[in-house]
């Protein structure tokens, strides 16, 4: 198929959801499952190019850098089960995919067991591409996997030069522990551009780099005393890792405390995130024992709280400001010796 | 035999009389929080001019007050909704949604035929005020438009404008902030439809398309034909996307009916529901026992509920007024820097309704205090309270701070060695004196703030500047309708024995809480302790979201004007005291300062880093000359609020001028702009965007952001590829 004919909804926002999913809200208290009727809504209301296929997977499991040294990389079940649960607001009545000629497709997919992902995709888009082939599939997914690598690898190196640029300086940078979804401007509210504007760079944890000589030297004394068996490994202080985004945060969480130019950290959560609500104090303890600085934006929901963001971004660039040299010089006098970022090397 | 139905709701009461069938006697009236006594008036009009008779006729209570009444004069209680779903079901059998709006509370049913009848889904609001009666007719009160006009007043063709659908108070600062802007009311009340048939479309229709026939219920519904207009426009759009066929030949405004008895349907609901009932049900018993109730009962009622007060014994009293009744010995302060011992060091808190300044010695000794309400010229009051401290005697400044809105406005005209925000000001005011506060909680007149802090920084907040729940203008205007000084509040207060319990929550529905509660005998002093008792709950929990105090830590530090109000203080001291048994709880031996004098430290601190002031003097302030101009050209044009905004030019040397302005500005002289609504308006016009982004874009490039990279790769890149092969094919 022509990549051409693939089209995407909207960057979230409260105008789609305004537009587009009146009355269509299903019970759901998480904000970003929330938000999909609108990016439903938006779609089906198309009058020029039409949709054929609505494609929205239910994903299971994610790739994550941390599977293999975790217990699991499973999605928030929310998520997971966000297309069937949204979808319900737009059959109640009437089958709004029926009624546009649309065929939903929402295949079940374990993204973190890639041998499995070309079956599962095969099954659940025999039906909705007729002639489709198993082989084609398996083509597909190589492709997308190779992409998604080559895409995390590029970012993880930009992520890299931004700390070598840091350590050569000494200068403080910042970062986000989040889910990826609070990159969507409509969801994060695109927090952290207002704190890069007042001259912090910004990391994202997700992308932070995972080169073996750098992990090697940030986690050597918990290698050597063997309280963890990878870089990777977060059982000392998660025992229960199943959840892949919750994962990552937790490991953001323990660089963060390791890495002496992070300065501080941003934690943003949604609007009642059930899966973030155990987090909350762990990521906080491990962060602000290292005496880096940790600023929460929690309940995120559908406004922009402009006013109140603004006090809290001139109150962490206030006190950023007044503590980064003395944070940056404290967390370099507890590291290792031989830091490969440029400042040692 | 006689059959009345008898609704008391929260603003109104309604009730009907039907025989043989026939409606013989209907009324409703408003009942000004004295529900039983109107319940009383109705009766006595019943049993005289109809007839209606004890041990004879029957009777059926429904809406809010009826739980309390009914069984006085042996009424039967049936649920509001099944009510009006029942008269709905018997004199519209076609109709599939209606929506009942009330003064506090709205509805919705949804009802879909089933095999043998119909299946019927109820959602209910009544905690808050966003979408309801009170939400529209207070900011009609606002905006001071009589009621008879109010009902005649157009949805359809007017100019729609954004008002917060969500709370009552938001929406009637939204309102305010368009009748500033110069917007027509008559398109701000059409806006007040929009929000109110978009909450109930939001929030209480949970995936369910109301479909044709439509009935509209409810006073609100009934009375204003612009909110019946705003619901036929949203359901004859929603019908027309979702493909939804009327009934042949009708139009949409055939299937949306708004009757004439829109008020009685719940009354008329009980008397169906009554109706098949055993007659032996609900027999009237007569107004006897309602009548002791008004007379007698609510007065007893009171005296039992108001079993406690704001210390339950003077011993309790005498040991709260012993910790906190004087002002204690001055805490022990941090020493500080002494590099010139001479000088002073200025901290101005520059609030949206006042301006305050605070003068500190060399060691970070409070030497003087003042104080000036807001003109609305930034410029006028920092020359105004400058020129107090001059007057006292302080010539020789060794630094400046501001703080509050007028940080950003005034930093550089006045030279102020820092600009610092509102919350740093207030936690370093607090750990001067407190280093190991853990919490502060500053409740002033307008808002309510509540700050954590850790490592020495605020790690946390809760801001609560939009809603009046909480805050202390409330006690403030109660002190004043029962004539007492701000003062002699607490002493008052301490005086009642019992007081009522006010709910928490939404300040609209305090304000008529606290008028029943009047209206049952409650004296002054008990409603002003009662008040103090409930302010805690509205800060930590309402206001604050705060459910878990004891994990916000253990020392708590009190600020802000009204904690000078010791009623409030022994109620915030027992409220924490309550959920935290260890806590330590401190007044700022400043309360109301506390702001100003966080900014004076911070001056303090960086004076002895630095070298000198760059205070411009006060003989260069007092002689500041500027001039304002307002006209077309400094409307803001950024959304359709469109402020007629203030531009105040100061000279000052070294000013950058604008010359690219509309307005230019010759070099040597710089803007400030004020009468704006939102930080946008701070930003003069496209021209000074460009300028701001361009800035903004340089920013950007030297410290890069991970995630705006994901975007742009991700997404952006991406959409462009294909839109770009899109075109070439």
């Amino acid at each position: 198929m022509d990549p051409r004919r693939i089209h995407f909804s909207s960057d979230t926002s409260e105008e789609q959801a305004r537009e587009f999913a009146k009355g269509r809200g299903t019970v759901d208290c998480c904000y970003p499952v929330k938000c999909i009727s609108g990016h439903y809504g938006e779609l089906l209301a198309r009058e020029k190019k039409k949709l054929d296929v609505l494609f929205s997977p239910m994903i299971y499991s994610l790739p994550s850098f941390m599977h293999g040294h975790v217990t699991d990389s499973l999605a928030c079940p929310r998520v997971m089960a966000a297309p069937e649960n949204i979808k319900a607001g737009f059959i109640k009545e009437e089958d709004a995919f029926a009624a546009r000629g649309i065929k939903y497709a929402a295949p079940f997919v374990a993204l973190a067991d890639r041998p499995i992902v070309p079956k599962q995709l095969f099954e659940g888009l025999r039906d909705v591409f007729p002639g489709l082939t198993l082989r084609e599939t398996q083509m597909a997914v190589d492709k997308g996997y190779a992409a998604l690598e080559e895409f995390n690898d590029e970012l993880r190196r930009r992520s890299r030069e931004v700390l070598n640029e840091c350590a050569e300086h000494d200068r403080p940078c910042l970062l986000v522990l989040a889910r990826p979804y609070h990159m969507d401007i409509g969801i994060g509210h695109e927090i952290e551009v207002d704190l890069q504007a007042n001259g912090y760079p910004v990391l994202w944890g997700q992308y932070l780099p995972t080169d073996a000589d750098l992990l090697e030297w940030i986690f050597r004394d918990d290698l050597d005393a063997g309280i963890i068996s990878s870089p990777f490994d977060i059982s000392d202080v998660w025992p229960s890792s199943y959840s892949a985004n919750t994962n990552e945060i937790l490991w953001g969480a323990k660089v963060a405390a390791r890495l002496p130019w992070v300065a501080g950290v941003i934690r943003l959560s949604s609007y009642e995130c059930g899966m973030d609500q155990p987090t909350y104090s762990p990521v906080q303890q491990i962060v602000e024992r290292s005496g880096t600085l940790f600023f929460s934006f929690q309940d995120l929901d559908s406004t922009k709280p402009a006013g109140s963001v603004k006090i809290r971004v001139e109150t962490i660039s206030f006190y950023l400001e007044k503590y980064s040299a003395d944070i940056i010089a404290k967390k370099k006098a507890a590291s290792p010796p031989a830091c490969p970022l440029a400042a040692v090397a | 035999m006689k059959l009345i139905g008898v609704d008391v709701g929260s603003t109104t009461v309604k009730a009907v009389l039907v025989e043989d069938g026939a409606v013989r006697w209907r009324d409703y009236q408003r009942h000004n929080t004295r529900q039983a006594e109107k319940v009383l008036e109705f009766l006595s009009r019943m049993e005289s001019e109809c007839g209606l008779t004890a041990g004879e006729d029957r009777i059926f209570f429904t809406g809010s007050g009826a739980g309390l009444l009914g069984p006085f004069v042996g009424a039967k209680f049936v649920q509001e909704v099944v009510a009006v779903a029942a008269a709905v079901e018997k004199l519209h059998p076609g109709v599939r949604f209606v929506s009942e709006i009330g003064g506090e509370d709205m509805k919705t049913v949804f009802f879909t035929p089933t095999g043998n009848g119909t299946a019927k889904q109820v959602y209910m609001q009544s905690a808050c005020s966003g979408g309801t009666g009170t939400f529209i007719e207070k900011t009609a009160r606002k905006l001071q438009i009589p009621a008879e006009r109010l009902a005649g007043m157009d949805y359809s063709g007017l100019d729609l404008h954004n008002v917060s659908s969500k709370c009552g108070i938001f929406a009637e600062a939204d309102a305010n902030t368009l009748v500033k802007a110069g917007v027509p009311v008559e398109e701000i009340i059409a806006s007040l439809y929009e929000a109110v048939v978009y909450q109930n479309l939001a929030t209480l229709t949970k995936g369910n398309t109301p479909m044709p026939e439509v009935l509209l219920l409810g006073g609100p519904n009934l009375f204003f034909a612009g909110l019946q207009q705003a619901w036929r426009h949203h359901l004859q759009k929603l019908w027309s996307e979702r493909g939804i066929e009327l009934p042949d030949g009708a139009e949409p405004a055939d299937v949306i009916h708004v009757p004439e008895e829109a008020l009685y349907y719940a009354c008329l609901g009980c008397v169906e529901v009554g109706s098949g009932e055993d007659e032996s049900v609900a027999v009237y018993q007569g107004s006897e026992k309602l009548r002791w109730w008004i007379e007698e009962g609510q007065h007893e009622q009171k005296a039992k509920e108001g079993g406690r007060s704001l210390a339950s014994e003077p011993s309790e009293l005498d040991a709260f007024m012993s910790s906190y009744g004087k002002p204690g010995a001055a805490p022990t302060a941090k020493s500080l820097h002494q590099t010139n011992p001479d000088a002073v060091y200025l901290g101005c808190d520059f609030g949206s309704t006042t301006a305050k300044a605070v003068v500190l010695s060399a060691t970070g000794e409070l030497l003087h205090h003042s104080y000036v309400m807001s003109k609305g010229n930034p410029i006028e009051d920092a020359k105004s309270i400058l020129h107090q401290i001059r007057a006292a005697g302080y010539e020789n400044v060794g630094g400046l701070a501001v703080t509050g809105y007028g940080k950003d406005l005034l930093g550089d005209i006045l030279g102020a060695d820092v600009g610092i925000v509102e919350t740093v000001a207030h936690a370093t005011a607090a750990l001067h004196f407190f280093p190991d506060a853990d919490v502060i909680c500053d409740v002033g007149g307008c808002d309510v703030k509540i700050m954590l802090l850790r490592q020495g920084t605020v790690a946390d907040f809760r801001l609560n500047s939009q809603c009046s729940s909480g805050n202390g203008a409330f006690l403030q205007g109660v002190a004043e309708r029962y004539d007492t000084p701000l003062e002699e509040y607490s002493s008052r207060a301490f005086e009642a024995r019992a007081m009522p319990t006010l709910a928490m929550g939404c300040g609209v529905f305090l304000q008529s809480d606290i008028v029943n509660q009047q209206r049952k005998g409650w004296a002054a002093e008990e409603i002003m302790a009662s008040l103090a008792a409930v302010l805690p709950l509205n800060v930590w929990v309402y206001a604050g979201q705060l459910q878990n105090l004891a994990a916000c830590g253990r020392k708590f530090i009190l600020q802000g004007g009204t904690h000078r109000n010791l009623a409030v203080v022994k109620a915030q001291v027992d409220f924490i005291t309550e959920r935290v048994p260890d806590a330590e709880i401190v007044v700022h031996p400043y309360p109301g300062e506390a702001g100003a004098i966080g900014a004076a430290l911070c001056a303090l601190e960086r004076a002895g880093n630095a070298e000198g002031s760059r205070f411009r003097g006060y003989e260069t302030v007092e002689e500041l000359n500027y001039r304002s101009t307002t006209n077309d050209d400094t409307v803001c044009s950024w959304c359709e609020c469109n402020c007629r905004r203030t531009f105040i030019d100061v000279e000052l040397p070294g000013g950058k001028g604008r010359t690219w302005s509309k307005i230019p500005l010759e070099e040597g002289w710089e803007r400030v702009i004020s009468g704006n609504s939102c930080p946008k308006g701070l930003l003069e016009d496209v021209n000074e965007m460009r300028i701001v982004k361009a800035e903004l874009e340089e920013t950007k490039r030297v410290f890069p952001n991970i995630a705006e990279m994901v975007r742009d790769d991700a997404f952006k890149a991406t959409r462009l590829a294909v839109e770009a092969a899109r075109r070439n094919t």
